[in-house]
């Protein structure tokens, strides 16, 4: 069975699994879960949700062992997968959607969101547009007409080079304030870790990056949120910080971060996966475990997270279109 | 004296029969993950927390045991830098300048034992800084931008000018092939990939130990089968194992004054061991170096770098406690180990949690004893490994070096690439290219060149950003100092010592 | 002709390719003063200029090319090495590395009997020490079916 059509192909495989073949799928043997990045990162603690979840809900029986395979964003493991373990039924990859957004700029090589079988989502993240504690600029208005007065006055500093989120998140602010992102001053440092710091440092003044890595800093009070980049609110003690929507602008950045298999992973396992990621993202347990990693709740699985996966990668294609960031 | 309480107390807490042996156990296996090349702290921190975790340690035990995992690790790098003239870390590469060259006199038992005790120096001086410093040194880190890191560059570069051999062309050139290795990859600030041919494994760049691997591991290999020496053991006698007291005399001011030095530069996040030991290694070289001894197996060649290389991983934890950011990858680890225990590392942690943190830091001390008083015995032990015959040391070098390289991206492709950069290697020693100035214009390559691009973005392309700050000025004056000082003193001793003749 | 100069000569072919690469290096979007070219082109540049000088001033160094039996293992080294870079993966650590042990301590002049037991013991060994103990994943590949999974 090679599911040329994943999408169908699963859904298919799926009812006839639910038709009476479910108990006879046996959970893979060495299960794997490959985080395309160095350790210590957001794939890093993806992978290791679903492994302490895993463990915790007893739903598979050998546990499972997280490795490293760092580059460009998730592209190595993408083809490292696609050419030479699509069948591999144990490797679960993780990836978010800094690496959709790669794969919808071609920087995965020649392979597109078709060649792989999407998984589950297990959370999210919000994109952050903050500033230091003591900066003048305290609202997304304020900054907006900063820009709006002079491009060049603000300096935005973040962890990813230009074309990647942390980038079109200030170029989305640009094109809010309704000036030329080409006129604006970035400045990319090697991860968030030292754009923070540099933000402290006073070197740039305005930071963009995900709320969940600033969190702590938040509640030191060393920087003021002016926007976060979600519909609505964030639930528990993020929730007292505004929203970009709240104060009337259109501008929203999740980072999903969720699992995919090789493409000829079979039906039968693939929905074993699908499956126990249902179970596990049901699981109030699970829900704490997200949490204490800084997480919000995004849950999708099978068809439903190949259609967002899809419809995600069209909507990055478009937005890098839009920002010459391709021809 | 809150501060000395809680340090009391900390120690209190190290002190127990189980967390010493944990301590034990964790200086351990550091040290053994520490010397394998390419591995490294995140190794160890991910064998032994999930048995932490098992064993229901609680967290301050569970710090002791990363805190001397991380230290372990520092020790380690140092050893096959020695033995086998492959650094085991980025701290490690000036390290093999001279202790590559001891062991191969015979005085490998004494290189190992003098780089134990000047990182246990190392260690400590930084955490006796750690205590005193802490809070102050994080707005130290945070006046370093763009600029400042450029001009620290600057400063390394001018005192690698003291690295010129018989050749100064041969020299540069060897650093601007590692200053081009490093363009490879993803550009950071523009995204544009540069020099990948389209190839998504160089979308990263080239990983260092691939580099480390081919140039030193792998062309070592191929230059050993030119010596007379196949079909034996690289040195026959090991010699004495301990260094005695002239030489600890003789490495006592420049260990100290590195792991001052290399205390301070571990402070600012991201710059960390590769410069302090380098600076180190150049300084003590420009200061003592008068018969050309460095480079032929010189003691304080080999004391230097590693004590500053312990300072700086011991100062990276600062930013980490203070400012809630990584101040180095081994960090970033440490971090994602403390979050399991709900300890979040930032501002609020000496507020909410100071029992953590002097617990750390007492945990530092205990790990530093407990690495030292491991070291030396283990001395013997290492240096035996030189006794087992090519035949079979060989093929483990280059498995070991091979499982390095695989543990990094997984592919395949890393571990041709650095058998090319073996041959290539090869062919460099072979015409005399110095190999660990290639090594350090490939690990400094970026950060010169990002920060450099960065402070004039900040500046709109004005230049004078790069020399206007306090710290950056003060740094600039350092490099030309390095550079115009010492032959100016050396020629106004000339001229004393003639007059005092005439 | 001097080994300098040979080696100049490459490396000036060397640096010119690195240049015609770099040349093509443009950013999309570009916000710097200093774009992604300039540093790449600059060290090119150098480069040139190091290599040049050797070509026109080589020194002699005290550089032997190896030869007869020495040339001839040191090229089936390098190649050996490159299989095992290539064998990794397909036939898995535990094989590649008893193959390369048994063939490269031959080379190092080891007798076939140490040369095969080391090598058996080193795949096992080694294996276990990294992948189980150090927790680095390291791939079984032709023995993968016989360990299930």
């Amino acid at each position: 069975m090679t599911p040329t059509l994943p999408l169908r192909a699963s859904v298919i495989g799926g009812l006839l699994l639910a038709l009476g073949a479910a108990g006879a799928v046996a959970a893979p043997e060495k299960p794997e879960c490959i985080a395309p990045a160095k350790p210590g990162g957001g794939f890093d603690i993806t992978c290791k949700l679903a492994q302490s979840g895993l463990q915790e809900s007893k739903l598979i029986g050998a546990p499972m062992r997280v490795t490293y395979m760092p580059g460009g964003i998730g592209a190595v493991a993408y083809n490292a997968i696609v050419a030479q373990r699509p069948a591999d039924p144990n490797a679960l990859v993780a990836f978010s959607s800094g690496s959709l957004l790669n794969l919808a700029i071609g920087k995965f090589g020649q392979y597109t969101a078709s060649d792989v079988r999407w998984v589950a989502s297990v959370g999210t993240d919000y994109g952050v547009i903050a500033v230091r504690a003591d900066s003048p600029l305290k609202t997304l208005k304020d900054l907006v007409a900063a820009l709006q007065k002079d491009p060049a006055s603000v300096a935005f500093g973040a962890g990813g080079t230009v074309g990647s989120q942390d980038w079109m998140k200030t170029a989305l602010v640009a094109r809010l304030a309704g000036v030329n992102h080409q006129g604006m001053r970035y400045v990319a440092f090697e991860g968030g870790g030292e754009a923070f710091t540099a933000l402290l440092g006073g070197h740039v003044q305005v930071y963009s990056g995900d709320v969940g890595e600033l969190a702590p800093q938040i509640e030191a009070g060393k920087v003021h949120v002016l926007a976060v980049l979600a519909d609505e609110r964030l639930p528990g003690r993020l929730g007292t910080l505004p929203t970009a929507k709240e104060q009337g602008f259109e501008l929203s950045w999740p980072i999903v971060r969720g699992f995919y298999v090789g493409p000829k992973v079979s039906d039968a396992d693939y929905q074993w996966w699908v499956q126990t990621f249902d179970k596990l993202t049901a699981d109030p347990g699970f829900a704490k475990l997200r949490e204490q990693r800084e997480l919000q709740p995004f849950t999708k699985s099978g068809a439903a997270l190949d259609a967002y996966v899809k419809e995600a990668v069209a909507r990055y294609a478009a937005l890098a279109r839009e920002f010459d960031l391709v021809k | 004296m809150d501060t000395l309480n809680y340090l009391l107390q900390g120690f209190g807490v190290a002190f127990t029969p189980l967390n010493l042996a944990l301590a034990f156990a964790g200086a351990f296996i550091g040290t053994i993950v520490g010397l394998l090349p390419g591995l490294g702290p995140i190794n160890g921190v991910a064998i032994l927390m999930p048995i932490a975790f098992a064993m229901g340690l609680p967290p301050e035990s569970a710090l002791i045991l990363l805190a001397a995992v991380y230290m372990g690790c520092e020790y380690g790098g140092r050893i096959s830098s020695i033995l086998i003239n492959v650094p085991g870390d980025a701290g490690a590469i000036m390290t093999a300048i001279d202790g590559y060259p001891m062991a191969r006199k015979g005085l490998a038992g004494v290189a190992l034992s003098i780089s134990a005790w000047s990182s246990f120096v190392g260690g400590v001086v930084a955490t006796i800084g750690l205590v005193l410093f802490a809070p102050l040194l994080a707005n130290w880190a945070l006046a370093f931008g763009p600029a400042e890191y450029f001009a620290l560059m600057v400063f390394a570069i001018a005192c690698l000018g003291g690295m010129v051999s018989d050749r100064p062309v041969k020299t540069l050139l060897a650093v601007l092939i590692g200053l081009s290795l490093a363009c490879v990859g993803v550009d950071s600030n523009s995204g544009v990939y540069r020099f990948t041919f389209n190839d998504v494994h160089l979308a990263d760049g080239v990983q260092f130990i691939v580099v480390v691997i081919g140039f030193f591991s792998i062309s070592e290999i191929l230059l050993m089968l030119e010596e007379s020496s196949i079909g034996q053991s690289i040195i026959k006698t090991t010699g004495r194992k301990l260094f005695n007291r002239q030489e600890m005399k003789e490495t006592n001011p420049s260990t100290l004054a590195s792991s001052i030095g290399g205390f301070f530069i571990g402070v600012l996040p991201g710059a960390g061991a590769t410069i302090s030991s380098a600076i180190a290694y150049m300084v003590t070289k420009r200061v003592y170096d008068k018969d050309g001894s460095f480079g032929k197996g010189d003691i304080r060649g080999v004391s230097a770098p590693e004590a500053a290389n312990n300072a700086s991983a011991t100062g990276s934890f600062v930013p980490m406690l203070c400012l809630g950011v990584p101040g180095s990858g081994t960090t970033t680890v440490m971090m994602g180990a403390l979050a399991l225990y709900n300890i979040t590392p930032g501002p609020m942690l000496f507020q909410n949690q100071p029992e953590i943190v002097w617990g750390l830091i007492a945990s530092l001390f205990v790990g530093n004893v407990v690495l030292l008083v491991l070291n030396i015995p283990l001395v013997g032990f290492f240096a035996k490994m030189l006794t087992v015959p090519n035949a079979t040391l060989v093929p483990g070098i280059a498995a070991a070096s091979a499982v390095g390289v695989y543990s990094v991206h997984a592919t395949t492709f890393d571990l041709v690439l650095s058998v090319a950069f073996g041959v290539l290697g090869y062919l460099l020693r072979k015409l005399q290219f110095p190999m660990s100035s290639l090594i350090l214009g490939f690990a400094l390559g970026d950060m010169i060149e990002q920060n450099l691009r960065r402070a004039l973005s900040l500046s709109n392309g004005e230049v004078g950003i790069l020399w206007h700050s306090p710290v950056s000025l003060t740094l600039w004056i350092g490099a030309v100092a390095m550079l115009v000082g010492p032959p100016l003193l050396r020629r106004l001793r000339r001229g004393r010592a003639a007059l005092a003749v005439g | 002709m001097r080994a300098e100069r040979v080696f100049g000569l490459v490396w000036l072919a060397v640096s010119a390719a690195m240049a015609w690469v770099a040349l093509d290096l443009k950013a999309p979007i570009s916000y710097e003063p200093v774009g992604p070219r300039a540093v790449p082109l600059l060290y090119a540049g150098l480069m040139a200029a190091c290599a040049l000088t050797l070509v026109l001033r080589p020194h002699a160094v005290a550089f032997h090319w190896p030869h007869g039996k020495v040339v001839h293992h040191i090229v089936v080294s390098a190649g050996l090495l490159l299989g095992y870079a290539f064998a990794f993966e397909w036939l898995g650590f535990p094989l590649a590395t008893a193959l390369l042990a048994l063939l490269l301590g031959r080379v190092f002049g080891g007798s076939w009997r140490t040369c095969a037991s080391g090598g058996v013991a080193m795949g096992i060994v080694l294996y276990l020490f990294f992948d189980r103990l150090l927790d680095v994943v390291l791939p079984l590949g032709l023995l993968q079916p016989l360990f299930g999974g």
